[in-house]
């Protein structure tokens, strides 16, 4: 497979709400639902997963909460905030915006 | 949205401050869960179990590093840290108290007393005075130190164009009579320039009219603050009042504000101002009373003034020869502090000595600590601590050790200023004013703490440029540059060095004071009660105004002051409790002095403003006596010598062997009339009848000059006061009522003042010297001290670092006194570099202290020697100590000491 391309900061954060808005999952959960999503290539290690986590709930945009899972044990879900769905969407229409003018500029047909 | 988000991160941000304890217990317990998943979902892939936890630890990025980073993101983590920081801090810091106390109390001990000596300083000498531009202000002498006359006076003044304005002032003791308790006022003449002069404006009133329009106004008085307050309540409605002085009748027109003190030098007690209303004196060019003050003219250099006076006075020594000799100008500054500088300046610098004694001292403490705490270092950043969370927690340590000392410093520096305040030498100017300046204790108080951060951070710096496994390996005591050790070494030999240069400049000081104590007065100074009794108020002193020889006012009608000093010494002695009673008119150390040149009948007349000069004392028989003065020939003043017999006079040794010195000087003849001028049958040629011992005038330590005793019988004109001496059978205080009940049982108008026993005034001739001593001593004390500990903390550093080396010297063989020898050996080389140093700084010291030192040259061998030697024999005990307990150690522990 690809290797994985490598994610700004920024993008990261906005990757990981985009997940815990459809549902709320604990940090193992994230990450392979981002694996599974993006098809492998958007892998995030487990090393910058969890401080990028944290860093989200300090913000204020993600909330946490122990929840006893179906096995029986403890874990820690985090779900999206009302500030953070705000956040989220703020993000995603200036990531499109300048997605899409990245797209206009490479379909430029050379001479 | 922005103050909604706060609102919602605020109980975030203040629970994982709060609750850090369950937060970290989650964060532990999340990353282990993630560990866990990620292994079973390997495991189910097919790998075995330790293969699976293995591989989720790498994913994980290191367990530790990345709780780490978790906790970096939140944002409270810098107060977190430096709370964390400042209770491990404390920890460490209450484990090694010995440590920390010291390096506290070093500390302390330097920032305290570095910024009390230099407030001190800053006061005394750097303060300007208290007048209007007062750089401007200056003193003009002549015969080098000394007043200057009216006439000159008034010449100056014309003929100079230097000065803005120019003001005379003559020292003035009146006695204030018509109240409850008459006495002797501190006073000042003053023309009526100098206090426009000065720039102070009156807190009421006015100050005086100019000179031309004296007529009329000679009799008014300016008060100073003190003086309101204390004889009239501070009451506004002064002004207009009447005060007794001299049995005149002055009008008060002002009073001066509290902060006015004049003059600065000389006449400090000064409470009390009069026009100066020279009268026929204007024509004067012999008594020399007045002392002169200017103020240079807008653009005058000083050099340029004195250029000037010098032609002044050469066109006037040519017009009237011997009466303008040496005159100069000083700097009113230069003039109240001039004499003082030795002292401040040799202070400044024991005290600067000390403050970097005790840096020295922490310093080398903080490097051997942290030499010690390598290993934790290495233990800490292998788990995870970038290099600046340990300069941060290390930078915490020293900062809290620094600021400790500093602020114990500060307390020391408050009562040290107040215990200086107190306690200080009588004439050390402006001590009143000392506080504590808040520049220079912000200035110790940053060396301080630079000194605790470049030290205490020193080990984090060089621990994190380690390999971390080496550093663990050997147990934490690898690393050991020999920078470090050169560093060490160097600190312990300045502060040897610093400390053998204090103790040097306190023992010349000590042999100073003993000279200085040593010095035979030439009278006996204990069991004697002195004071002044003047008749200047009293109906004694009226009587002889319209007889009046001279312009001085209440100048006594001559039988009857002599009658009434005569009656009040015999009533004097009737006192039980007395031994003996006299009179003289001035008292030597304390009172003023008066000088008149003599001349000898039949030698050749010297050149003008050649000729010797004698100090002038009065004497009613009973004096010598009184005081202990010994008589070599002759005999003294007795009661035949009265006003109708021949004039006699009794001179000192100094006198007799210089001017009669193959001779008895006894029949002799003098006069203090020239000869020349008078005519010689004309002139009142003065009988020898008696030498005795020399006696000091005014200046303990001065060497001795001539010295002339005259019977009061028989030479009256020159004032209306006699200073009473009386030695008392035990302690002088205790006869004090009495005495002064009989003055006043003669006559109830004369005003007593300056009661004081004759040692008192002894002491405080020598006051300066001794204080110097003391605080040298004790400053010396303190930084042997100091450096013994110093040496101390190295040799026993050294030593346990060694234990391994030590033991296996001894297991192969080598005896306790070659181990304890090497180990004195290294200690006394340090000793021996910080000895020479000490010794050519020594040097440089004792040039510089001078003026301070009596009795003693500066490169005295004997305080040289001593000094070294103490130095030397502190050095090896302190070397001695950690030096036996490295032979103790049992060569089996120390080989297996890890």
């Amino acid at each position: 497979m690809s290797k994985p391309s490598d994610l700004v900061q920024g993008t990261l954060d906005m990757l990981l709400l985009k997940i815990l808005a459809l549902e709320p999952l604990n940090g193992f959960a994230v990450s392979q639902r981002l694996k599974q999503v993006s098809g492998d290539v958007l892998q995030v290690s487990d090393g910058s997963l969890y401080p990028a986590l944290h860093k989200l709930e300090q913000e204020g945009w993600i909330t946490a909460e122990w929840k006893t899972s179906e096995a029986g044990r403890r874990a820690k879900y985090y779900s999206l905030t009302r500030l953070g769905r705000r956040h989220l969407e703020k993000e995603a229409e200036s990531w499109s915006r300048l997605s899409s003018a990245i797209s206009r500029v490479i379909k430029l047909k050379e001479v | 949205m922005r103050p909604e988000h706060w609102l919602y991160t605020i109980p975030l941000r203040l629970r994982s401050l709060f609750r850090r304890e369950s937060v970290e217990e989650q964060l532990d317990e999340e990353l282990r869960d993630h560990l866990e998943l990620t292994t079973a979902a390997y495991v189910a892939r097919g790998m075995t179990r330790e293969e699976a936890h293995r591989r989720a630890r790498l994913e994980l990025d290191g367990f530790e590093q990345t709780k780490e980073k978790c906790r970096e993101t939140r944002q409270v983590r810098v107060v977190e840290t430096i709370l964390q920081d400042i209770r491990f801090a404390f920890r460490v810091l209450r484990k090694s108290s010995a440590f920390t106390l010291l390096a506290i109390f070093a500390l302390a001990l330097g920032v305290g007393a570095s910024s009390v000596m230099f407030s001190a300083v800053d006061s005394i000498l750097l303060r300007p005075l208290a007048y209007r531009d007062a750089d401007r202000l200056v003193v003009i002498l002549n015969h080098g130190n000394g007043p200057v006359s009216p006439a000159n006076f008034i010449d100056y003044r014309a003929q100079s164009k230097s000065f803005e304005s120019m003001g005379a002032a003559e020292y003035w003791t009146p006695d204030l009579t018509g109240v409850d308790r008459p006495s002797k006022l501190w006073a000042l003449h003053i023309s009526a320039d100098i206090l426009p002069l000065l720039g102070i404006q009156p807190m009421l009133g006015r100050v005086f009219v100019s000179e031309e329009d004296q007529a009329g106004h000679e009799f008014e008085v300016v008060l100073s603050y003190a003086l309101w307050q204390r004889q009239f309540g501070g009451n506004p409605s002064v002004l207009g009042r009447q005060m007794s002085l001299d049995g005149h009748s002055y009008t008060i027109v002002g009073v001066m504000p509290a902060e006015f003190k004049f003059a600065p030098f000389w006449a400090t007690r000064a409470e009390l101002f009069a026009p100066l209303a020279l009268g026929a004196r204007t024509t004067s060019r012999g008594g020399n009373r007045l002392r002169i003050f200017a103020r240079l003219a807008p653009g005058v250099s000083l050099e340029s003034a004195r250029a000037e006076l010098a032609t002044i006075t050469a066109r006037l020594e040519q017009q009237y020869p011997g009466t303008n000799k040496d005159a100069r100008i000083v700097p009113l500054k230069e003039k109240v502090v001039g004499n003082i500088r030795a002292t401040l300046l040799t202070m400044q610098f024991a005290v600067a000595f000390v403050l970097l004694i005790a840096c020295a001292n922490v310093a080398h403490m903080l490097l051997a600590r942290g030499a010690a705490r390598t290993g934790e270092v290495a233990l800490r950043s292998a788990l995870g601590a970038g290099r600046a969370r340990l300069l941060q927690q290390f930078l915490t340590e020293s900062l809290m050790l620094a600021l400790a000392g500093g602020g114990l410093g500060l307390l020391f520096a408050a009562a040290g200023i107040r215990a200086l305040v107190l306690f200080r030498p009588a004439d050390i100017p402006r001590v009143d004013g000392i506080s504590l300046d808040w520049r220079v204790t912000l200035f110790t108080l940053g060396v301080s703490i630079a000194t605790g951060i470049a030290f205490g951070v020193a080990p984090a710096r060089q621990a994190s440029r380690l390999d971390p496994v080496d550093a663990l390996k050997e147990g934490g005591r690898s690393g050991e540059s020999t920078r470090k050790n050169r560093t060490r070494s160097v600190l312990v030999v300045t502060e040897f060095a610093l400390a053998l240069i204090l103790l040097i400049g306190a023992g010349l000081m000590l042999r100073t004071l003993r000279a200085l104590q040593a010095i035979d007065p030439g009278f006996e100074p204990h069991n004697l009660l002195t004071m002044v009794v003047s008749t200047a108020a009293s109906p004694i002193s009226a009587a002889s105004k319209s007889a009046g020889a001279s312009g001085i006012s209440g100048v006594p009608g001559p039988e009857r002051s002599e009658a009434f000093y005569r009656e009040t010494a015999e009533r004097v002695r009737a006192i039980p409790g007395v031994v003996s009673a006299g009179f003289t008119n001035h008292l030597p150390l304390a009172g003023d002095l008066w000088g008149y040149p003599f001349w000898i009948e039949g030698r050749q007349a010297p050149m003008p403003g050649e000729e010797p000069d004698a100090a002038y004392r009065l004497a009613l028989p009973g004096y010598f006596k009184t005081m202990g003065m010994q008589l070599l020939r002759g005999r003294t003043i007795e009661e035949r010598d009265t006003a109708t017999t021949e004039l006699v006079a009794v001179i000192n040794e100094y006198m007799a062997r210089r001017y009669w010195p193959n001779e008895d000087p006894v029949g002799k003849h003098f006069a203090f009339d020239n000869p020349a001028t008078a005519g010689a049958e004309k002139a009142k040629w003065i009988t020898v009848v008696g030498v005795v011992k020399n006696a000091v005038r005014s200046d303990w330590a001065e060497p001795p000059e001539e010295e002339v005793f005259l019977p009061y019988s028989q030479n009256h004109g020159v004032g209306a006061y006699l200073t009473l001496v009386v030695r008392t059978a035990g302690d002088p205080g205790v006869v004090g009522q009495a005495i002064e009940s009989a003055i006043w049982g003669v006559d109830r108008d004369v005003t007593i003042s300056e009661v004081q026993p004759m040692e008192a005034v002894v002491a405080r001739a020598n006051s300066q010297a001794r204080f110097s001593a003391a605080l040298l001593a004790a400053f010396a004390i303190v930084a042997l001290l100091m450096s013994a500990v110093g040496i101390y903390g190295v040799m026993a550093y050294a030593v346990a670092r060694r234990r391994q080396e030590i033991g296996v010297r001894m297991a192969l063989g080598a005896s306790r006194g070659d181990v304890l020898s090497g180990v004195l050996r290294q200690g006394m080389a340090m000793a021996l570099a910080g000895t020479v140093i000490g010794v050519v700084g020594g040097l440089i010291l004792s040039r510089l202290m001078g003026t301070l030192l009596y009795g003693v040259k500066a490169s005295d061998p004997l305080t040289f020697a001593g000094a070294a030697g103490l130095l030397t024999i502190v050095a090896l005990t302190a070397c001695y100590v950690p030096a036996r307990a490295a032979t103790r150690v049992d060569p089996m522990t120390a080989l297996r000491y890890e």
